[in-house]
């Protein structure tokens, strides 16, 4: 699936719902847009339950960002997506069939990055990836792809070197560049940042846009919550359990109830003038104090809410330096999310 | 690109994979070629192809008939087999000696061998040893029974030698029967009935005589006839000349009978006489050893080379050592791949188990061939084996044994879930192979029921085959070598099925 596919037409704005979903909400997404589609997918091994009634659609040409605590079941969910593993309860279709059931073809379009090096120690980089290559059935000219794919991840110069002589950073580069020399149509990458550099992982993230751009579907779990931003969509997983999937912003605005607003002024403000602000009917929970001459608040929508205030500061003669939207980082919004689920826990 | 296309370069991928990975461990690779070809150099070096010369001690009681002398001669009668260390006349200090390990093996003769045996029972030597090697122990009982037959050889030659003796008695016995005979004879002529009476009763007393002595001695000529002159009923020569000249001496002093009939007989008398000279004169002539030992064994093979005990070892060693590497590698090759983790990769890719399997046999047979080319090589140009057979048969034999042996690896590699599991599983097939291919023990050995253990081994099928071939130069026994890859494919059909539910099925 390439720029010209169809698919790519998706837009942003079908990924981006003004309401948060979760997962007892989703409604199966209707056609060939869902590439991706759990129900009540439930994985026990024994008595211990994994995986527990996760439901959710992931669209074509999208990055979908699987984000959890360590032992949240998001290995787990990779597995029962990619026919690893049967679920115990619940259904699965992936490119519109069972996927412990795919034909070769279907497991064709498909890469896989497991969490762990899986490939040999005893072998080169380049021996490494050639091997993968050849598990795709690539062809014997692949010689290119292969340089490309190596150059990708930098580790072209270092082809000739035992993978057991490298470091744990430039595995994952290796493992990375093994699941995506055939040019698949669906990603699971499963950690693929985890131990890479932050200037390398940007780049990965710049690719992994690229490849979406281009049509591929992406779907990655990651332990760095901030790469959340850099998904279409995320899903957050907790003790086995999906607890919500929405837009990165959704989940902000979820995870704080509205969202945040820092209002500057060129004086401090006054206890009246607070009292004022927080009785305002877009302003929806308690203000923050974040400095003498500044509040930070919560509203309902950024965009709508910033030119009432700026109307209302004027009523209130109050000089407004600057008005903007606050992000907080996601490491914030996750445990903000995940605590009560933790608390329960 | 077609499939078929993508599956080869799937199934090549494994094969140059595994390659890469054994290229990668050289010294692997010099062990299992030079480690086998030096233990066959040194052993061809250091074996001696003879029996060990046993410190033996005798004990002799004080009343035993056979003198420490004799006892010296019968010891030295064994050869090199035995190493004569002396003659005691206690038991327990021969015991001792045995016990703090100063002498192999005590034979201590019997008390009272003379009175033992005018009761009709046979005397007994006993031998003492301090093994517990069963075969060390089947040889101190093969010792015995040499030194016991060497013992009643001695015997025996006694009786010859005295029996040469008493034979010069005998010839002037029958000489001085000749004379009784030539006077009757004169007697009968003159029709001097009572001097021909007196000289029938010399004849008669003679003839008893005589045949006293010869039955002992002569009897010994009469064992070596023809078996059939026995068995068809008929009765020994000597015996019957003996009977036919009692009954005509008897007969002789007939006085009824006519004058002819009485020469005649006299006649009769006289040839059965010369004829038992002519015996004895033989029997005089061979030597008493021949006459206790007339037979000796010679052996003439018809095989076309007679190898050394090294040279008929080395096809089982080689047949054997490939098996243990075809099935340890094979063990451990997939048994890794689950545990590195590899096969959850494989079961997300388009990968088929009998793509996985055909790379990985290829590899392996590979492998395993190029070992058993320079292993093969080393053995008959420089420990210089006989190779009689074709090559092409000997290269197809190794070429059966290794897909056979991978089979049993791959299923072992399968079910064995650590790496330990697949070595000890790998271990265990080589000891049965050990035990049950023939290559200590002949199969002969071994009750059929568990020869059942024995024709699954491809080790079984690899010594007989690859001993055909090189040391008899025949053909291969097809119905062993079609045997041998007939169990190959059935597991290998077993192992793909098993990779198949592993790759394919998720948990």
């Amino acid at each position: 699936m390439k720029a010209n596919d169809k698919s790519i037409a998706v837009e942003r704005d079908i990924l981006a719902p003004a309401s948060p979903l979760y997962p007892d909400q989703l409604q199966p997404v209707q056609g060939q847009d869902s590439v991706i589609s759990a129900r009540h997918l439930t994985k026990k091994f024994g008595d211990e339950i994994a995986v527990q009634d996760v439901s959710f659609e992931v669209p074509r040409a999208s990055i979908f960002g699987f984000i959890g605590p360590s032992g949240s079941g998001k290995t787990t969910t990779v597995r029962l997506l990619t026919g690893v593993y049967t679920p115990t309860d619940g259904e699965v279709l992936v490119l519109g069939h069972n996927p412990v059931t795919f034909s070769h073809n279907e497991r064709a379009r498909l890469g896989y990055m497991p969490q762990l090096f899986v490939l040999y120690p005893n072998l080169t980089v380049w021996e490494n990836l050639n091997f993968a290559a050849s598990l795709y059935g690539m062809g014997i000219f692949r010689g290119k792809r292969l340089k490309d794919a190596l150059k990708f991840v930098e580790l072209f110069e270092h082809r000739g070197k035992l993978a057991r002589n490298i470091s744990g950073g430039m595995l994952r580069r290796l493992s990375l560049a093994a699941t995506l020399v055939h040019d698949p149509q669906l990603l699971f990458l499963d950690e693929p940042t985890a131990g890479i550099d932050p200037v390398l992982r940007r780049k990965f993230w710049d690719h992994f846009r690229e490849l979406k751009d281009q049509g591929s579907t992406i779907f990655i779990t990651t332990q760095y919550v901030s790469e959340a931003d850099n998904c279409d969509m995320v899903g957050v997983q907790s003790n086995g359990k999906l607890l919500l999937v929405d837009t990165p912003k959704g989940i902000r605005h979820h995870a704080y109830g509205g969202d945040m607003v820092d209002f500057h002024t060129t004086e401090p403000f006054d206890f009246q003038a607070e009292a004022n602000l927080r009785a305002l009917p877009f302003v929806l929970s308690k203000t923050v104090r974040t400095g003498d001459n500044s509040m930070r608040i919560i509203v309902d929508q950024a965009s709508t809410a910033t030119p009432k205030l700026m109307d209302w500061a004027n009523q209130q003669n109050i000089k407004v330096k600057a008005v903007e939207e606050y992000m907080p980082p996601f490491e914030d919004v996750f445990v903000e999310l995940v605590r009560p689920e933790v608390n329960r826990g | 690109m077609g499939n078929f296309f993508r599956s080869i370069i799937r199934a090549s991928s494994f094969m140059r994979k595994e390659i890469f990975e054994i290229l990668r461990q050289p010294r692997l690779i010099a062990t299992l070629v030079l480690g086998p070809f030096l233990i066959l150099f040194i052993f061809g070096i250091g074996y001696r192809d003879q029996k060990p010369s046993v410190r033996t001690l005798f004990v002799v009681p004080p009343k035993s008939a056979i003198s420490a002398q004799d006892i010296q001669k019968y010891g030295k009668a064994m050869g090199s087999l035995i190493t004569f260390t002396g003659v005691t006349a206690d038991l327990n200090v021969a015991l001792d000696q045995l016990h703090k390990g100063q002498v192999d093996l005590i034979i201590e003769e019997p008390g009272d061998a003379v009175t033992t045996i005018k009761n009709n029972h046979q005397a007994i030597f006993t031998l003492y040893h301090h093994e517990i090697d069963p075969v060390q122990v089947s040889y101190v009982n093969y010792l015995g029974w040499l030194y016991v037959g060497a013992v009643n050889q001695q015997v025996l030659y006694a009786f010859a030698v005295q029996g040469q003796k008493d034979a010069v008695t005998l010839h002037a016995n029958l000489q001085e029967a000749h004379q009784n005979v030539s006077d009757t004879r004169q007697a009968v002529q003159s029709g001097d009935q009572a001097l021909a009476q007196q000289n029938q009763l010399k004849l008669a007393g003679n003839v008893d005589a005589i045949s006293l002595a010869a039955g002992i001695s002569l009897g010994l000529l009469d064992s070596l006839q023809p078996a059939n002159a026995t068995s068809t009923g008929n009765v020994d020569p000597v015996q019957a000349t003996l009977a036919d000249l009692r009954q005509n001496t008897s007969q002789a002093g007939n006085s009824t009978d006519t004058k002819d009939v009485r020469l005649a007989r006299l006649d009769k008398i006289d040839q059965d006489i010369t004829s038992l000279e002519g015996k004895l004169t033989e029997f005089q002539s061979i030597s008493p050893a021949i006459l206790v030992s007339p037979f000796l064994s010679q052996t003439k093979s018809e095989a076309n080379v007679q190898p050394t005990l090294l040279d008929f070892f080395i096809p089982a060693v080689l047949a054997l050592l490939l098996q243990h590497v075809a099935v340890t590698f094979a063990a451990l090759s997939i048994v890794r791949e689950r545990n590195v983790g590899t096969m959850e990769l494989f079961t997300v890719s388009p990968l088929s188990a009998a793509e996985a399997l055909f790379g990985k046999y290829l590899s392996y047979m590979l492998f395993g061939g190029v070992i058993a080319a320079i292993l093969s090589a080393l053995l008959v140009y420089i420990l210089h084996v006989p190779m009689l057979g074709n090559w092409w048969y000997f290269a197809l034999v190794i070429a059966a044994v290794l897909f056979t042996s991978l089979g049993i690896g791959f299923a072992i590699s399968i079910i064995s879930q650590t790496d330990s599991q697949a070595v000890q599983y790998s271990m265990i097939i080589l000891l049965a192979s050990v035990f049950f291919s023939g290559f200590i023990l002949g199969l002969d050995k071994l009750l059929p029921a568990v020869r059942v253990i024995s024709w699954m081994l491809p080790t079984t099928y690899g010594t007989i085959l690859l001993r055909d071939i090189a040391l008899r130069g025949v053909d291969p026994n097809w119905w062993f070598l079609g045997g041998l890859i007939a169990i190959g494919l059935i597991l290998m059909l077993i192992s793909w099925q098993l990779m198949r539910r592993l790759i394919a099925s998720s948990q």
